[in-house]
């Protein structure tokens, strides 16, 4: 197992730096420049000339990545001239507040949508299951703004009983002083996550029950309760330790409608308005450090697979 | 009562990003001026309240100023003010504004027009500290120069004379201070609007903490939150009653509106309504809010570019721009995208606030209103086949009557970009109808989208060989409030070479018509702006929307909590959170 782990953590690394590489050069063949940008549209041309040369933008692009290697090695992530900042100070502000966001939304989604997929899966075809793959049709078929938007209407607006922002202080303590802030922000996100789980939670356990080691349980009289808690649930959990994986990077820049409906603005957010203002780095920066989570992700969904499934070895 | 804080919503996606007041077009916006830096640097006069466009002294720093030697000189006296760091308010202080403003780029100041402000300075000086004389190169209209140049002077304090923070702040002038030459006035700029954009520091700095208004900057958070508390030493009347005002940043309009809903007005105090909404505003009057519409001394518009290589000979035909013009369907955008919240404007003279000059002006009818056929029959009168549904191309090239016009060669498309404000569901909707009726012209219009503060900042005007001359025309929603020059008279906008002509409009007659709204007598000022305004309006030198009747451009008014008194709208979009009290 240490040495898959290291093997993978190998791996993980040449991954990130095809990603990071991929990023840079689909970032430099964007159109404009980003001594015009930084600079604004009245600077001259010795000015802009100077800036360039002064940044490095004048040398080949192969140098220009590997200086950017040598930064992201120590850990800057680069600058943002627009808002005059670190990326990693903006990351540093906007990350915590998205990992309580998202990050609440996911544990909390996991937690009904296991449960729900595994007891649909046991009375398949049951009124239970029947009403529970309603209520996900339903809310997998309905756009994050909707589930918002309505949430905001009836808890919000008519009822008063939530407020309709995500908590604005910019700590994680001050957002989690204001819990009843987070209740719409995070249940509409779950609402979405665990519609999508729990299909997939129904469908593995029911995978799993046709499995001759669950009926061998059975069989030698097995409590039903033990049954489903060590050989149902454990084996189910493959397909959705894949998932949690790969929905890592989601807590950070999946949440861009979410941040806009709640005025929370958080990663997502961030992201989507470097794009429109052309703040390259802030755009790298983002797009590395999501590279890299989804890598870690499906790393740890890895080893989450060796740990559930005795018979996988690596 | 005292205390009590006032919640005041921020724009979409529109929160302050410069703290400087000698500020350039990029940075030129309410958001910056009006809802931040008047509020703690104020400007040598203040104008728009009691909701006119007119100077208020009680709440100025300089009195009433003096005319002399035929209008070519005047003479300026201060009120006794304070800075917040104990130094008085002088006239050295408006030396050293003139001095930075001279030294600085010409381009950097927002309100710059070529041979006005500060050109047509021919010298300055304080000949005590209590008084400030600008004398000019020739005689000026008194009202113009009261209202358009005496308007730009902001005195600054003398702890930002210095070029670096590690600097010891001066807090006397020895007569060596760095503003007294041209090369340290520079630096002293290059200095200062570099610390203005590092918004981090904003609070920590030393610098921004001295003002002479009657608010301070406490906390000024990543997201846009501005937290501003009185400012126990202003000097001025009446002094701040409230504890503190948070201007609150919001991703989106619905955000707004959200909240407002749930929270309402001990969650929100002031909003400035984004016109979707009007519908709502019942609904809100009935929770607990006052609906204020007041218009400000503005007019909404976005400019073309006629220096842009590709479509700027296009857009030099007036023809053209007269077809466009037809093809704004106001009415029908006032009506169906606006809710009734915004006004027709064919013209850059503004019909509200009240006025006495704007009053002599005759809002007239639409010189070129909307009609697909109108346009499609000016292009076709002037050589371009009409493809409707389709792109019309120029069929006959050549400046004779009837032909396209000069620099249009044969076969050119006739199709252009607009880039408008993202964020905003009125502007969306308006330039979405645009495309769809000049379509039916055969004129084909792309459609791009960006932030308010990108959109505004590739509006700048050029020459067709640099590289920002790309932009076709930008639409950043907002148009134009009157300011820094607060008197209608267009230079800052139509004036060869002026830095907010952004499509670099140039017409010679346009030109003599501004000059003579400058330095006319006051008793043909009147005539002066009325003729201005007609050949402007028929000229179509950019293109006209509705204007808002909000204070802010696309607002549907002001909506405030019934339990804040004092507030009172103001002609020019100034905020005076010192007369603002809540009553329970």
């Amino acid at each position: 197992m240490t040495g898959y782990i290291i093997r993978r953590l190998g791996q993980a690394i040449v991954v990130t730096i095809g990603v990071t590489m991929l990023t840079f050069m689909l970032l430099h063949l964007l159109p404009g420049s980003l001594a015009r940008d930084v600079l604004g549209p009245r600077a001259t041309q010795p000015e802009i000339a100077q800036f360039v040369h002064q940044n490095g933008l004048d040398k080949p692009i192969y140098t220009q990545y590997w200086l950017f290697l040598e930064k992201l090695i120590h850990g800057n992530l680069g600058y943002s001239y627009q808002f005059n900042r670190t990326v990693n100070s903006l990351l540093a502000s906007d990350l915590p507040r998205d990992l309580v966001l998202g990050g609440a939304s996911l544990i909390l989604s996991l937690v009904i949508a296991i449960p729900v997929g595994v007891a649909q899966a046991v009375r398949r075809n049951g009124a239970l299951d029947y009403a529970a793959t309603g209520v996900s049709f339903l809310l997998y078929s309905m756009p994050q703004y909707a589930i918002a938007l309505l949430l905001i209407q009836f808890l919000s607006i008519s009822f008063h009983v939530f407020p309709a922002e995500a908590p604005q202080a910019a700590s994680v303590t001050g957002m989690l002083s204001h819990p009843s802030a987070l209740v719409l922000p995070v249940a509409s996100l779950t609402l979405v996550t665990y519609a999508q789980f729990s299909r997939y939670m129904r469908s593995s356990a029911i995978d799993t029950l046709a499995q001759d080691y669950i009926r061998t349980a059975r069989a030698k009289g097995l409590p039903e309760r033990l049954v489903l808690w060590r050989h149902l649930l454990r084996n189910s959990l493959i397909a959705v330790v894949t998932l949690v994986g790969l929905s890592i990077p989601y807590i950070i820049t999946g949440t861009l409608i979410i941040e806009q409906v709640f005025n929370f603005p958080g990663t997502g957010l961030e992201y989507f308005q470097a794009a429109l203002r052309n703040d390259y780095e802030v755009m790298l920066g983002i797009t590395v450090l999501v590279g890299v989570i989804t890598v870690m992700g499906n790393l740890l969904a890895d080893i989450g697979y060796a740990i559930l499934d005795p018979r996988i070895r690596y | 009562m005292s205390g009590g804080t006032v919640y005041f919503t921020e724009g979409p996606d529109a929160a302050p990003n410069y703290i400087f007041p000698m500020y350039s077009p990029q940075v030129c916006s309410t958001a910056n001026n009006n809802q931040l830096e008047y509020m703690m640097y104020r400007p040598l006069y203040w104008y728009g309240n009691n909701y006119r466009p007119t100077i208020d002294y009680n709440y100025s720093i300089g009195q009433q100023p003096v005319f002399s030697d035929g209008n070519q000189t005047v003479t300026i006296k201060l009120n006794s003010w304070k800075w917040s760091d104990g130094e008085t308010v002088t006239s050295r202080d408006l030396v050293f504004w003139m001095n930075v403003m001279k030294a600085s780029p010409a381009t950097e100041w927002c309100g710059y027009v070529p041979g006005y402000f500060p050109d047509n300075v021919k010298s300055y000086s304080a000949p005590d500290p209590h008084t400030f004389v600008l004398h000019f190169n020739k005689a000026y209209n008194p009202t113009w120069v009261t209202y358009s140049e005496l308007s730009q002077l902001t005195p600054i304090p003398l702890a930002w004379d210095r070029t670096s923070l590690s600097q010891a702040a001066p807090t006397s002038d020895n007569g060596h201070l760095p503003d007294t030459t041209k090369a340290g006035a520079a630096a002293i700029y290059k200095f200062l609007d570099t610390e203005a954009k590092k918004l981090g520091s904003w609070t920590s700095s030393p610098l921004w903490r001295v003002v002479d208004g009657p608010f301070k900057l406490q906390n000024f958070t990543t997201t846009g939150e501005v937290t501003l508390v009185p400012n126990p030493d202003y000097s001025g009347s009446p002094k701040a009653s409230i504890s503190s005002l948070v201007e609150l940043p919001f991703t989106s309009e619905a955000a707004i509106y959200n909240q407002m809903r749930a929270g309402g007005p001990s969650a929100i105090t002031i909003v400035n309504l984004p016109s979707q909404y009007a519908p709502q505003v019942p609904t809100l009057v009935s929770e607990g809010y006052v609906d204020n519409k007041a218009a400000s001394y503005s007019f909404n518009y976005f400019p073309l570019n006629f220096n842009n290589p590709k479509v700027g000979p296009i857009f030099r035909q007036p023809y053209f721009r007269q077809a466009l013009q037809h093809l704004i369907d106001q009415a029908g955008w006032i009506n169906a995208f606006l809710y009734h919240t915004a006004i027709p404007t064919y013209g850059p003279i503004p019909s509200a606030p009240p006025s006495s000059l704007v009053a002599a002006v005759p809002t007239g009818q639409n010189p070129f209103p909307f009609s697909v056929s109108a346009a499609t029959q000016l292009l076709t009168a002037n050589g371009w086949k009409v493809v409707p549904g389709g792109t019309s191309t120029c069929e006959k090239p050549g400046t004779g009557a009837g032909d396209c016009g000069a620099g249009i060669s044969a076969g050119e498309a006739l199709a252009f970009n607009i880039d408008y404000e993202s964020g905003v569901v009125a502007v969306q909707d308006e330039m979405n109808d645009l495309a769809a009726q000049a379509r039916k012209a055969g004129i084909t219009i792309n459609l791009t989208t960006h932030p308010f503060a990108t959109v505004i900042g590739t509006a700048v005007a050029c020459q067709p060989t640099q590289p920002t001359c790309k932009w076709q025309a930008e639409n950043w929603g907002a148009g134009w409030i009157y300011g820094p020059s607060y008197l209608p008279t267009g230079e800052q906008l139509f004036y060869p070479g002026a830095v907010a002509n952004y499509g670099s409009y140039s017409d010679p007659k346009a030109t003599q018509l501004i000059q003579a709204t400058i330095t006319d007598p006051p008793s043909e000022e009147e005539q002066a702006l009325v003729a201005y305004d007609h050949y402007i309006a028929t000229q179509v030198p950019v293109v006209w929307g509705p204007t808002s009747i909000g204070t802010y451009a696309g607002d549907a008014g002001t909506l405030v909590a019934k339990n804040l008194g004092g507030y009172a709208a103001n002609a020019l979009g100034f905020m005076n959170p010192e007369d603002w009290y809540f009553t329970k």
